[in-house]
């Protein structure tokens, strides 16, 4: 079985991109590529990665993608989502920080970036930027495992893929259990509940991205040097 | 002396169930109650319910029927069993919606999403949202996020119209990390915390394989819970919604207490409006 690439948080930085690919086109085996989102952000060549995410260059691994916490903002703010109000995004950034964003991307691309899906489930997997919860959701090698395992169970996978965080872990459920009893007006019934072999991945964002063989369950872990330090380019913008 | 607290959810514009419990909970000599919604939809008596609650001033928090009233059916419906049973749910939405007061659609307006005394937390579906059921078969894991997340040590929910009390208890949850750059992984264990979830079951449309009234009452000193059954005057609000114009079915359903042969696929689906 070939190998899955998982990438996030390129943020309209297109050098990153062809970084990536051209680090991919050097690892035998690589088959899949997903982008989980946060493709857009207040970078100038935004619109130039957008064109070449959504009409691949020949030798491109084709990308796919779903959408995240920045594509949801800025489609809100373009009345594609709620009330044409991008308030996390207000929140955390202010005006100015709205404003970049709206700047920042082409209205020709809405309706692609409106078409992208939540998440996907590829074999037992689930990839998404943040959580089967929510978006915005920032799962972490230290989120509670309580947690972990409510958003592993809400989309019933065995790996949940995510990227809102922008680290690189793997956090494995090994074992553990819990004792429900439910009484009700009839009857009263006891069950112990294991802890399912569940994982959370973090993929990491811009530079760091995550190789995954679903045939051996191997997770590594990978960086690509920043030619012009752009995946650093608008760091804590909108985070 | 004990302190009691009783708690009702899902009265469902039902009077005569109403006027039931209130009167068994004041018999017990019990003043202190809390609502947890859902006082109009199905059946035929909504505004007299909403002015019951609040001439008794009975703390209430928004059930989903109340905020469907209010926001317009914007839910994304799929908790519905069938086509036919969300017709008849809508149906009885708009019947429900021009009849009921601008005073008291007010009123329903106002009510919070939740109520908290100490560690105790009310909400009518579950923490996340008015439309989520908490079932008592619901993955045990996940039913206890409801509540830790919440920070509750008690939740008390209503929704699913069967009264349950839900004991999570001697969980723990083992975990290996690993890190970019770590080459060893690292082993935490998590010890759960015990945590209850109380379902208060419904006063105006039970379906928990009876046709009396439930309610739950809660002493405050040993946590102790006791669901009660109530019976009523069935009969009386059958006939009521029938002359009403109301879907024929509901009279059925209150007369059996249960399910009309129906069940959400999807039961623990949190709607995304």
């Amino acid at each position: 079985m070939e190998r899955w690439a998982l990438v996030s948080g390129l943020r309209g930085d297109l050098d990153l991109y062809e970084q990536i690919q051209s680090d991919l086109q050097k690892r035998r085996g690589t088959a899949h590529l997903f982008v989980l989102g946060d493709m857009i952000g207040p970078h100038p060549k935004c619109d130039a990665l957008l064109k070449r995410l959504r009409q691949p260059k020949r030798g491109d691994l084709y990308p796919h993608c779903i959408y995240g916490w920045l594509e949801e903002q800025l489609l809100s703010l373009h009345g594609y989502r709620g009330e044409a109000k991008a308030e996390e995004c207000q929140l955390q950034s202010g005006d100015s920080g709205v404003q970049q964003l709206r700047q920042a991307v082409d209205t020709e691309h809405l309706n692609w970036l409106a078409s992208l899906q939540f998440g996907l489930i590829e074999l037992d997997c689930g990839l998404i930027h943040g959580s089967s919860a929510d978006v915005a959701d920032e799962l972490q090698e230290t989120t509670s495992p309580l947690i972990l395992l409510d958003r592993l169970t809400r989309l019933d996978v065995n790996r949940l893929f995510t990227a809102r965080s922008g680290r690189q872990f793997r956090l494995q459920l090994t074992g553990g259990q819990i004792r429900s009893k439910v009484k009700d007006h009839a009857n009263e019934q006891l069950h112990e509940q294991p802890v399912p072999k569940r994982s959370v991945i973090g993929v990491g964002s811009g530079a760091n991205y995550t190789l995954y063989d679903p045939a051996s369950d191997h997770i590594e872990f990978l960086s690509v040097a920043s030619r012009s330090g752009s995946s650093n380019k608008g760091k804590g913008f909108l985070r | 002396m004990t302190m009691s607290h009783a708690v009702i959810s899902c009265l469902h514009a039902n009077l005569a169930a109403c006027e039931a419990v209130l009167a068994d909970i004041d018999q017990q000599g019990i003043d202190t109650i809390t609502c947890l919604g859902d006082l109009v939809g199905y059946g035929p008596q909504p505004n007299e319910v909403i002015e019951l609650i609040r001439e008794r001033s009975i703390p209430t928090c928004q059930g989903c029927w109340d905020e469907d009233i209010i926001d317009g059916l914007n839910a994304c419906e799929c908790s519905y069993p069938s086509q036919l049973a969300e017709r008849r749910g809508h149906r009885a939405h708009h019947w429900a919606a021009e009849r009921i007061t601008e005073n008291n659609k007010a009123f329903l307006a106002s009510l919070p999403m939740t109520l908290r005394r100490d560690r105790l937390l009310f909400v009518h579906g579950s923490p996340n949202s008015q439309h989520e059921y908490l079932l008592p078969d619901m993955n045990a894991f996940a039913a206890l996020e409801r509540v830790e997340t919440a920070g509750a040590e008690t939740l008390f929910c209503g929704h699913t119209h069967q009264p349950y009390v839900r004991e999570l208890s001697e969980g723990s949850i083992r975990v290996s990390v690993q890190k970019n750059g770590n080459h060893s992984d690292s082993e935490q264990e998590m010890t759960l915390p015990m945590r209850r979830i109380v379902n208060a079951g419904s006063v105006g449309e039970p379906r928990h394989g009876s046709t009396k009234a439930t309610y739950v009452v809660h002493d405050d000193d040993s946590g102790a819970v006791s669901v009660r059954e109530v019976e009523y005057d069935v009969s009386k609000t059958c006939r009521a919604i029938i002359e009403a114009g109301l879907p024929e079915v509901f009279a059925w359903r209150l007369s059996h207490g249960f399910e009309y042969a129906e069940r959400a696929e999807d039961a623990s689906h949190v709607c995304e409006r």
